[in-house]
Formats: structure tokens, sequence, C-alpha cells
């Protein structure tokens, strides 16, 4: 099984490599058996990815350590969950997991268009087994290849990482890589345009739900990764700015732009040549965060030495392909002329032009930031660090205007706004802002920035829930409904409008929970069993944990200790369970990983760690004198929110994307004006 | 031996699906398919949803009466110009309307504005249902299609 899959990855390289010119062949001189031949092939090769990818299950699956892949990430003690989720646990096999998941949307895309949009077609395919020769050519010739062999088979393997084995981390992985691979085609069909020379907005109206599902994926992607860090790191919060999460910020930064300055060319055919760059530069940032995560470069400049092949490799590529994706834009500028102006500066174009904007400037901020460690690191040897301050100081108050412009941007009208209209609409919202900033002012909170922002997350909620209201009364009126039945049309027929608020109001949840993080407690004690430490939460409840002692497991599965440190929790004075907190020494792993308690309700988490077990030796020999540990006892106020508010952006999403044959965004194909009509326009 | 014959097989397999249009001279289409929408027909549709935006921002009271019927009457222009396009390129093709809930509505509009309220003032030819003269701005008399009359509540 496992040979057959090394074999697959060999044929799939040629057939991905000759599909790619039979397309662009086909593309130009019309022939459309060639085009035909080279829409089996994107069948064919992801066909043989899957035969590649069953080698590497089975590999694992299997026990067999002969492969440098599996004796690295695996050994025989690996529940069989984790041996399946070995496909990506890596970087060899996370490569071949990414051409999988590219291979299966360029399959449904090239199948699902093989009855319609066949003038694109030829180049899309082209340009989609483009990308894929490339990930075929790092597999097989950039010293990563998943299916190379020891020397000798190993009787057992190193094991996985132990901070690795949680269930979000084995989700976390492929939901990136859904939305990064799904993104290759919305930028498959932009190049086809510009190619074709198609560039209406054609391109973007077939590619819209490609757009909002990579999205989708992205989205849920950077927040299962917050709540493995959450869960799994063992300080308390979600996110810490590293290369690795910052990497998978960036393209979601500039596909939410995307999906936003779409909607302005759609309607009023502006910004084109912004949105050609903007698909091209969301695509270039996945395979950059892919490369970023893959390569090696961050752990440190010097494992970039290590392996240079695969970084010049993808270097190259991304270099390659800025280039010609620039130059086609600029070859077709004529032709992106927009067709409007933006009539007024209080419009909604002019909103979402700002939006688009501060998007791309928080892209900038932590491009560099993340950056410019490394290149500080090759040019003077030493690490320059780039902390959270940095990326915070700059970015806090960007997320705020942003939020404030999710307020700010429903409301206001296209082409035109009046100042008599936005007073009108927003003196409500504006009013509700200030009084939460007021109430928390009140109640004595000096912590500026988290009022402001949750005064900002009350106007834009406010804004909301009157257009919403409005919205359904409007139409409760015209067409004489009944309010459930007017609130469910309003939505059902412009599911793309109604279900972007829906996510708006998940952001805003998220917005708040962040601002909430600065009423944070900490309190570190160390206790005999017996004691307790009480802490008092923001939200006035008082908790009183106090410590019974530590259990102890010794030579278990596959741990060589395991030491549970038990608290019973008091909250108000009632009882209110226990919560416990680990250290644990894995037989695979050199130093003890912290499992941290958590005892989750919708407006604090009471969050335990065990610090340090300052008689180890006596504890896991169950010495009644050697209980002494230090405690690190958190309350995260809203933590919850984030993953909420997480569900509601799916919902919102899931709103958007779902098909409905006639729904109002299906039809919103802009094309140039007739003739004739050019001065009612302008 | 059996890897040997294995590899043969599935190369071969694979070169076999993959040319097989090329060998047997199979063609796919390069070009619009019939049911696709023209950009005419495109245009109509944006022009008509722009129209229903425009109602929906002013029921809900985030345009002001002129700026309304400033909008209106531009979009109006547009619908009509698109429509007989549309129409234009329908006599050449006798191609098939592909949704019929909107082209209802579309019929709906080019009804109104056939058989539209000529404004008393001017004579410029209204969509039914107007509240206002698109052209000059008088008040038309009450239709039923109107509705209520709060305007911009």
């Amino acid at each position: 099984m496992t040979i057959l899959g090394e074999l697959a990855l060999w044929i799939a390289l040629p057939v991905s490599l000759f599909g790619a010119v039979l397309a662009y062949a086909g593309g130009r001189s019309g022939r459309g058996d060639l085009v035909l031949s080279a829409e089996r092939a994107v069948y064919a090769v992801f066909g043989l990815l899957v035969l590649a990818s069953a080698g590497i299950i089975a590999a694992f699956v299997g026990d067999h350590f002969e492969y440098w892949y599996v004796w690295n990430y695996s050994n025989r003690d690996l529940d069989t969950f984790f041996k399946v989720s070995g496909l990506w646990a890596g970087q060899r096999g996370s490569l071949v997991f990414w051409a999988l998941l590219l291979g299966f949307f360029s399959t449904v895309a090239v199948f699902t268009n093989r009855r319609k949009n066949r003038e694109f077609m030829p180049y899309v395919t082209g340009v989609l087994l483009t990308v894929m020769t490339f990930f075929l050519v790092v597999l097989l010739f950039a010293k990563v290849n998943p299916f190379e062999r020891l020397p000798f088979a190993q009787a057992d393997g190193r094991g996985l990482n132990p901070q690795l084995q949680n269930y979000w981390m084995t989700i976390h992985p492929p939901t990136l890589y859904l939305g990064f691979t799904a993104f290759t085609v919305p930028f498959a069909f932009a190049i086809s345009a510009l190619l074709t020379g198609r560039l209406d907005s054609r391109w973007i109206v077939l590619t819209r739900r490609w757009t909002l599902l990579s999205w989708f994926f992205l989205t849920n992607g950077i927040i299962f990764g917050m709540r493995w860090a959450y869960e799994e790191l063992g300080w308390g919060g979600y996110w810490f700015w590293d290369p690795v999460e910052n990497a998978s910020l960036l393209p979601w930064l500039t596909a939410t732009a995307f999906l936003h300055s779409v909607m302005i060319q759609e309607s009023r055919g502006m910004l084109k040549i912004w949105n050609m760059g903007l698909v091209t530069l969301t695509w270039i940032l996945t395979i950059f965060a892919t490369f970023l995560t893959r390569s090696g470069l961050i752990e440190s400049v010097h494992s970039f030495a290590e392996n240079t092949t695969i970084s010049f490799i993808f270097l190259g590529f991304l270099a390659v392909a800025t280039t010609i994706s620039a130059s086609l834009i600029l070859w077709r500028r004529e032709a992106l002329r927009s067709e409007n102006e933006i009539q007024s500066f209080l419009s909604r174009e002019s909103a979402f032009l700002l939006n688009n904007l501060i998007f791309l400037g928080i892209t900038f901020a932590v491009l560099w930031g993340t950056l410019f460690p490394l290149i500080g690191e090759g040019l003077t040897g030493k690490k320059v660090a780039v902390g959270p301050e940095f990326f915070n100081r700059v970015n806090l108050p960007i997320g705020m205007v942003l939020l404030g412009l999710v307020g700010v941007g429903p409301v206001i009208a296209w082409r035109r706004a009046t100042a008599r209209n936005l007073r009108r609409n927003f003196l409500l919202p504006l009013l509700v802002g200030a009084a939460v900033v007021g109430v928390f002012a009140a109640l004595g909170s000096r912590q500026w920035m988290a009022l402001v922002t949750f005064g900002l997350s009350a106007f834009t909620l406010t804004v909301i829930v009157v257009e919403f209201w409005k919205g359904t009364r409007a139409r409760a009126r015209i067409e004489g409904e009944g309010a459930l039945k007017a609130f469910l049309h309003l939505v059902g027929r412009n599911r793309r409008r109604w279900g972007g608020y829906i996510v708006h109001v998940g952001v805003v949840m998220i917005f708040t929970a962040f601002a909430a993080a600065a009423f944070k407690l900490e309190v570190i004690q160390t206790l005999e069993p017996g004691e307790s430490v009480t802490v008092e939460s923001p939200f006035g409840h008082t908790y009183t944990l106090t410590y019974e002692g530590v259990s102890t497991h010794l030579r278990t599965r596959n741990m060589a200790w395991q030491a549970q440190a038990v608290m019973r929790v008091q909250k108000d004075g009632e009882p209110a369970g226990t919560i416990s907190t680990e250290k644990r020494m894995y037989l695979t792993f050199p130093a003890p990983v912290t499992e941290v308690g958590i005892r989750s309700t919708a407006l604090e988490d009471l969050y335990v760690i065990l610090a340090n077990a300052e008689d180890l030796g006596a504890a896991l020999g169950n010495d009644p004198e050697g209980q002494r540990a230090t405690f690190e006892v958190q309350i995260n106020p809203l933590v919850g929110w984030i993953w909420y508010g997480g569900l509601i952006i799916t919902l919102g999403a899931l709103i958007a994307i779902w098909p409905s044959k006639g729904s109002l965004p299906e039809m919103r194909a802009r094309t140039r004006p007739a003739p004739g009509t050019q001065e009612a326009v302008a | 031996m059996g890897l040997v014959l294995g590899s043969i097989l599935l190369a071969s397999g694979v070169v076999v699906f993959v040319l097989y249009p090329i060998l047997k001279g199979q063609w796919a289409a390069q070009d619009r398919q019939d049911d696709e929408l023209t950009e005419a027909e495109a245009r109509k549709r944006v022009t008509l949803l722009a129209l229903r935006d425009v109602e929906m921002d002013y029921e809900t009271g985030k345009l002001d009466e002129e700026d309304y019927r400033e909008l209106k009457r531009q979009l109006s222009r547009e619908a009509l110009a698109a429509l007989e396009a549309v129409e234009a390129e329908r006599g050449e093709a006798g191609a098939v309307a592909p949704d019929p809930e909107l082209e209802a509505q579309i019929a709906a509009v080019r009804e109104g504005l056939r058989e539209g309220r000529t404004c008393e003032r001017c004579g410029h030819l209204n969509e039914r249902g107007s509240r206002f003269c698109a052209s000059c701005g008088a008040q038309l008399p009450v239709t039923a299609a109107a509705g209520g009359d709060e305007a911009g509540a």
C-alpha cells in the first residue's frame, strides 16, 4: 500500500505538469480536446494523491518505522486517531495533505464547471495544475519526501509531540489548509479573466462562494488554533503574535478585505485593479504562510540553512507568481479602469474603501513584525525579538477603528449619504455605546482601551439589531407579511447581506472578549493540602479553591509519570465541583508538560495551572509531606465569547454561502454599461 | 516483479485516462453556453436589484427623499435601456428565461414603466407605485401598490 502511494506521487508530477501545458495550449489554440484532457489530468492527479495519502496513513497505522516520517511522528503507543492524523502532523506529510486538498478543490471546481463558464476553464485548469505541479516538485525534490526510508527499520518511533496530541490541534491544521487551498480557485479564475480578457465582474460572481468558503475555513482554522493554545499551552492566553499564528492571519486579513471590496465592484463597477491585486495578494500569502510554517524558517534562520532547497523553491515560485500576476494586471490596466467614481465621501463605497485600507494596514504591520526578526537574524546573526507589545500597540487602535466601521458600514447608503440621515441612523447606537462606556466608568473602571471597545461593540451591535428590525418592518409593510415571515424572507432574499451582518455579530463578540482580557486576574500561591486560595472575579463572584493533594500514576501507557493536583472549588460559598491540573512526563518528550484545569461559564473561565510541585520526587512517591505545590489561578473574563462568536460567524457564513436559486447575490453580475446608459451613471 | 507490473499498470491506466479525449477527438466547449447570462441580462439584473436596494435604503431611512428620487430616476433609465437590450438580444437568439421568479418581477417593473403614471406637471412616465415624479419631483396620486405613507420612516 505504502509503495503504491510513493509510486502515485511520482506519477502525479508528470501528469500534473503535462496537464498544465495542455490546458494553456488548449486555451490559446481553442482546441477543446486538449482542454478536456487537461481536465482529466486534474481528476487523475487527485486520485493519485488519494493513493499517496492512503499510503502514508497505512504506514502510520501499520507502524512502519522504516519510514523517516513515520519514525519521527509516531510510536507504537500512539492512539490510532493520532496515527491517522499523522498525515498532517509534520512538515512532509502536511505538504502531501496540502496537495491532496488542492486536488480535491480543483476537482470540484473543474467538475462543477464542466458544462458552464467554459470560456474561463482552460486557464483555470492551467493555473490549478501549475500550483499543483509546484507542490509536487517541492515534495519530490526538496528533500521532504514523506516516503523517504531509513537505512534500517527502527523498532519503535520517536512519538508525537504531546502538545500536538489534542483534539483542537488535530482539526486546526486541516481547517486552515482547507482555507488556503480553496482560495486557489478564485485566484485561478482571476488569472483566467486576465488571460482571456473577460474582465467584467463575472469571475467575481462565479467565485464568490469559493471565496466565502475559503474565508469560512480560514476563520475557523484560526479560532481552532486559539482554542488549542488556550487549552494546551498553559499560560491562559490564546494569541501570542508568534510567527505561525501571524502566518495564518495574513491571508485572512486580505481575504476579508477582498470579500468587502468585491461588493463595490459588483454594484458600482469600481476597484477592479484593486480586487485583482487583493485576490493575488491573498493567494500569495496562503503560499507564503505555508512556506513560513513548513520550511523550518520560523524556528530560526539556522534551521532554514539546513534545508535551503525547499526555501529557495518556495521563494522562487513566490517571486515568479508575483511577477506574472502583477504583469498581467499591468497589461490589462486599461480594461480594468473604473466605471464610476466615488460620488461622496459619505457613502458606503468610501466606508468599504476605508475598511480595505485598514485591513491592508494591519496586514503590513503584522507582516513587518513577523519578518523583521528573521531578516534581523539573517543580517546580524542575533535573534531580535518583536514581542506582542509591538503588535498590540499597532493593531489595537486600528482594530478599534475597524470595529467602529463594522457599525458604520451597514447604515450608510450606497452612492451618497447625507449628514441628516447619518444623524438619524446613528443617534440611538451612539447613545447606547456612550451609555455602556458611562456605566463602566461609573463602576470605577479606568481601562480606557477596553471601555472604548465595549462602547464600540455596543454601538455596532445596536446598528445591526436596528438594521434587522427596520428591514423586517419595511418588508412586513411592503409585502404585508407577518413579522416572522418577513424576517425569514428578508434574510432569504439577500443572504449575503444578512448573513454578513450575522457574521458581524460574531466579530463584535470576539472583539468584546479581546477587550475583556484587560480585566484578567492572576494569583500565584504555594499551598499545602487543605489550604485554600480565594479569588474575586470581575463579575463579582468569589472563588475559593482548596488544595486536596496530588495523585500520581507511574509508567502509564505512554507516560513515565503523571501528577494530578486536585482542588475543590467553591463559588460564592457554594460547592462547585473540583478542578484538576497536571504535570505529565511523556516517554517520548524530554520535558514535563502541564495540563491546565478549566472551568468555563458563559461569562468567565476559572483557569488553574499547576505551576510547580515543590518536591516532585516525594509527590510521586505519594509522600504526604511532599505535597506542597504552587498554583497559578486565573480568572479569564468572557473568553468563552470567542468560541461562541466563532459559532455565530459560522452560522452567518453558512447563510451567506448556502446556495439558493434566485437569491440576490447570484444575480449581481455587473457588466460593462450598455451603450447609451453611460451618462446616466456618470 | 509484482511491483514493476503494478507500476506499469497504474501509470498506463492514468495515461490512457488523461489522453482519451485527444485520442478519441472529444472536444470540450470553450465558449458561453446558452443557458448562461448574457451581458445584457446580467446588466438588467444588476439595475433591477440596485432599484430594489434603493427602495430598501429609502424605506429604512438611509436615503433622503431628494437622493432617492435622483437615484431612482437614474436607475429606472438604466433598467429600461437594459430591458430593451435584452429584448433585442432575445429577438435574435430566442433564448429561454432562466429564472421565472425574477422574470415575473421584471415583467412587473416593465409593466410599471409602460403603464406607469404620467406626471401631471411635467409629463414624465413614472414606474408604477412611484410616490413622486422621478423627473420633476411632483407628488403623484397614491397608488395601491405603494402601500403606506410614512415617507422615510
